[in-house]
C-alpha cells in the first residue's frame, strides 16, 4: 500500500507551525516533569545504591529493615561477630569491623526555616573510616581523636545545618562535641555527622549499637552467611552487602517519587493529548479539502489515517525534545529531601540519564500518537465528495 | 441494453438522493448513460440538476442508491471503498473547478502524487510529471507552489495530474469555471488535444457555452433526467 509522501505531512506542520509548537510545547512540558521526578528518583537511588560496596557485610537485627530500627547487643554480639571468619584482617590481624550507631537528631537549619532530622553515626575509629577507604575522606580539617567528644560532618550538611562548620560546636543531649573536620562520601554517607561511637553513644544514653560492618574477605559467598547467621542461635543476625542494603534503603521514597511520577505524567498527559487532539482536528478540519484531493487522486482510508498519524507523532517527538532540553539543565543540581525510610534528612543531585531522556522522547511520542489518533481516523472517514466541498 | 464496442462506461438506472435540510432530494432518478470511448462529452444543465453527481458517480467518488455503473470491464459499484480507491489511481483523472492542488506541494509534486500510487521508479515517475506538464505547458513552472500560479496554470497543473497516470478517462467538473476567458480558452485547447492527439476520453461538466462546442457530445440535464442530446464536430 502506497503511502502519502512525507514531504506533505512535514511541509503542513511547517505551515501550521504554530498550533503545532504550541501542542508540541505542552506535552514537552508534560515530559519536562516526568523526566524531572526520573530525575530525582534516579539521583536519589544513584546516591543509595550505586555507591555501596560489595565487600562490606552490614548485620543487622533479623527482620529490621534500616538501621533505625535495628539493635545489636553490645559487646555480647559484637564480639562474637568479630571473630567471624569471613571478617577481613588488616596487616596487624585485627579484624576489619566495626560496631556503630545510628541516630536522627534534630538540628537547626542554617536559613533559620526550623528543624531537620540528620544522621549521627557512633563510629568505631579507626576501624570503621578504614572499611570504607578511599570512599570517605576527610578534605578539610582531621580525622576525629578516638575517644575524644569531636567529630567530623559531611559536605553538604555544612551549608544546611547550623554549627556544622569546622571549630564549631554541636550539643548532642547535654555533651558538646567539637567540629574538626569536613568528609565526603561517595554515597549515603555523605549527609551524615560521624563520632566516636563511644562518646556518642555515652552522651545519648544508649548501651547498644544499630548494626556490625564489616570489610569481608575476598570471595566470600555473602548469601550463604546470610543464610547460616539468620538462623544462629548465638547471634541472629541479618546479613547483605552493604550495596544491596542501600538499594533496599530506596525503596520507600524511590516508590513515592515513582508514584508521583506516574500521577503527574498520567494528569498532565491527560492535558497535553487534548490539546494534540485540538491540535489535529483543527489540522484535518483546515485539511479537509486536501484529504478529499488525496482520495479522489486514489489514496485509500489507511494512507490517510497513517499521513495525519504521522503528523501527531512528529509533534510528539518535537515535544519529546523540548522537554528533554528543559530537563537537561537540572542535571547535577543539588538538592534535599527526607528519606523516608529513615526519616533523614539526605543530600543529593537530580541525575538525567540517558534512560530517562529516551523514556521522556518515548511517552512525548506516546502522547502525540494518542492525540493524533481520533483525527487521524477522523480524516480517514471523510467521504471524498464532501471533502472536496469544503472550502 | 446493448453497448457498442466503443462505449468505454456504461450507468444503468442510475439513482441517487441526497439528504438536504432533512429532506430527500432525488437528484438523479434512473438515469442510463453511455460515456464513449475517445469523446470529449459535455454534460450542461442548471445547478442542482445532477451533472457533477454524475461524475463523481463516473469517477468512483460516490455511490449511487441504486443502479450499476461498469467501466471497461470493471462494475464499480461492486467494488469496496479501498478497492475503488485504486481503481481510481489506475483509470481515473480529475479536474475540479476550484484546481483542488495541495498548496505545500510544488506543480511537480502535485502531478506526481498520482504517480505515486504505480509502480513507477524515481526516475520515471519525475519523467513523466515533467511530460505531462510539458503537454500543458508548464514545464519551466514546474519547482513553483500552487500560490505562485496564475489561476489558469493552476488549472492547468491540475489538467497535467489528471492525465499523468495515462488514466483510462478524466472527468472535469467546471474546468473553466473560475478562470477568465483566455486562460479558459486554453484549458480547453488542452483538453481537446488530448481527445484529438492522445485519444483520451473526457467527460466535463460546465456552464460554458465555449466549451460546449469543443465538446464531441452534448448532454442536457434537467432535474436528473437527460433531456437533450446534441454533438459537434469541433473536437
Amino acid at each position: 500500500m502506497r503511502l502519502v509522501p512525507f514531504r506533505y505531512t512535514l511541509r503542513s506542520l511547517v505551515v501550521r507551525w504554530s498550533p503545532s509548537l504550541f501542542s508540541a510545547l505542552g506535552i514537552g512540558l508534560t515530559v519536562a516533569v516526568l523526566g524531572g521526578v526520573l530525575a530525582l528518583r534516579e539521583g536519589f537511588k544513584a546516591l543509595l545504591s550505586d555507591t555501596g560496596s560489595d565487600d562490606v557485610v552490614v548485620y543487622l537485627r533479623p527482620g529490621a529493615q534500616s538501621e533505625g530500627e535495628s539493635i545489636v547487643r553490645y559487646p555480647v554480639d559484637t564480639n562474637v561477630l568479630k571473630t567471624r571468619p569471613e571478617v577481613a584482617l588488616d596487616a596487624s590481624g585485627t579484624p576489619l569491623a566495626a560496631a556503630e550507631s545510628y541516630l536522627g537528631l534534630k538540628l537547626d537549619r542554617t536559613d533559620g526555616t526550623g528543624t531537620t532530622i540528620v544522621t549521627v553515626r557512633g563510629v568505631e575509629l579507626p576501624a570503621s573510616l578504614r572499611i570504607q577507604g578511599p570512599r570517605w575522606r576527610v578534605v578539610e580539617g582531621r580525622e576525629p581523636t578516638p575517644g575524644s567528644d569531636e567529630v567530623v560532618v559531611g559536605k553538604p550538611l555544612t551549608s544546611r545545618i547550623k554549627d556544622t562548620t569546622i571549630g564549631s560546636t554541636l550539643t548532642f543531649n547535654v555533651t558538646p562535641f567539637k567540629v574538626v573536620g569536613i568528609f565526603e562520601n561517595d554515597g549515603a554517607y555523605s549527609s551524615e555527622i560521624w563520632g566516636d561511637v563511644d562518646r556518642i553513644c555515652a552522651a545519648l544514653e544508649r548501651p547498644f549499637r544499630q548494626r556490625f560492618v564489616a570489610k569481608l574477605k575476598p570471595g566470600t559467598d555473602v548469601a550463604a552467611i546470610a543464610t547460616e547467621l539468620e538462623t544462629d542461635k548465638r547471634v541472629p543476625v541479618k546479613a547483605q552487602t552493604e550495596k544491596a542494603y542501600f538499594a533496599a534503603q530506596t525503596t520507600a521514597l524511590g516508590g513515592v517519587l515513582g508514584f508521583l511520577a506516574g500521577i503527574l505524567t498520567s494528569l498532565m498527559g491527560a492535558a497535553a493529548v487534548l490539546g494534540a487532539v485540538n491540535t489535529m482536528l483543527a489540522a484535518v478540519g483546515a485539511r479537509t479539502r486536501e484529504v478529499g484531493i488525496l482520495m479522489s487522486v486514489g489514496y485509500r482510508r489507511f494512507p490517510v489515517f497513517f499521513c495525519f498519524l504521522v503528523e501527531a507523532a512528529i509533534i510528539g517527538l518535537a515535544g519529546g525534545l523540548i522537554g528533554a532540553v528543559l530537563v537537561l539543565p537540572f542535571n547535577g543540581l543539588q538538592t534535599s529531601t527526607t528519606n523516608w525510610n529513615t526519616f533523614t534528612e539526605i543530600a543529593f543531585a537530580f541525575r538525567v540519564t540517558p534512560s530517562i531522556i529516551v523514556t521522556s522522547i518515548g511517552v512525548a511520542l506516546v502522547l502525540g500518537i494518542l492525540g493524533g489518533t481520533v483525527p487521524a481516523w477522523r480524516a480517514s472517514r471523510l467521504v471524498p465528495t464532501a471533502a472536496l466541498r469544503r472550502l | 441494453m446493448a453497448t457498442g464496442p466503443e462505449t468505454l462506461a456504461r450507468m444503468r438506472g442510475i439513482t441517487k438522493v441526497y439528504s438536504r435540510g432533512g429532506q430527500d432530494v432525488r437528484v438523479l432518478d434512473g438515469l442510463d448513460l453511455d460515456v464513449g470511448s475517445g469523446e470529449l462529452l459535455a454534460l450542461m444543465g442548471p445547478s442542482g440538476s445532477g451533472k457533477s453527481t454524475i461524475l463523481n458517480l463516473l469517477g468512483g467518488l460516490d455511490r449511487p442508491d441504486a443502479g450499476t455503473i461498469e467501466v471497461g470491464d470493471t462494475e464499480i459499484t461492486r467494488l469496496s471503498s479501498d478497492e475503488l480507491a485504486g481503481w481510481r489511481a489506475r483509470h481515473v483523472g480529475f479536474v475540479f473547478q476550484a484546481f483542488n492542488l495541495i498548496p505545500v506541494l510544488t506543480a511537480l509534486e502535485n502531478v506526481e502524487l498520482p504517480l505515486l500510487l504505480t509502480p513507477l521508479g524515481k526516475k520515471q515517475r519525475r519523467e513523466h510529471a515533467e511530460y505531462a506538464l510539458e503537454l500543458v505547458g508548464l514545464k519551466d513552472r514546474m519547482d513553483h507552489r500552487p500560490k505562485q500560479l496564475s489561476g489558469g496554470q493552476e488549472q492547468r497543473v491540475a489538467i497535467a495530474r489528471a492525465i499523468a497516470t495515462d488514466p483510462t478517462m478524466v472527468l472535469a467538473d467546471e474546468p473553466t469555471g473560475d478562470l477568465d476567458r483566455a486562460s479558459a480558452d486554453a484549458v480547453l485547447d488542452i483538453l481537446s488535444r488530448l481527445v484529438a492527439e492522445h485519444g483520451k476520453t473526457i467527460a466535463m461538466v460546465t456552464h460554458d457555452p465555449a466549451a460546449a462546442r469543443r465538446a464531441t457530445r452534448t448532454l442536457h440535464l434537467e432535474k436528473g433526467v437527460l433531456v437533450e442530446q446534441g454533438t459537434t464536430s469541433h473536437a
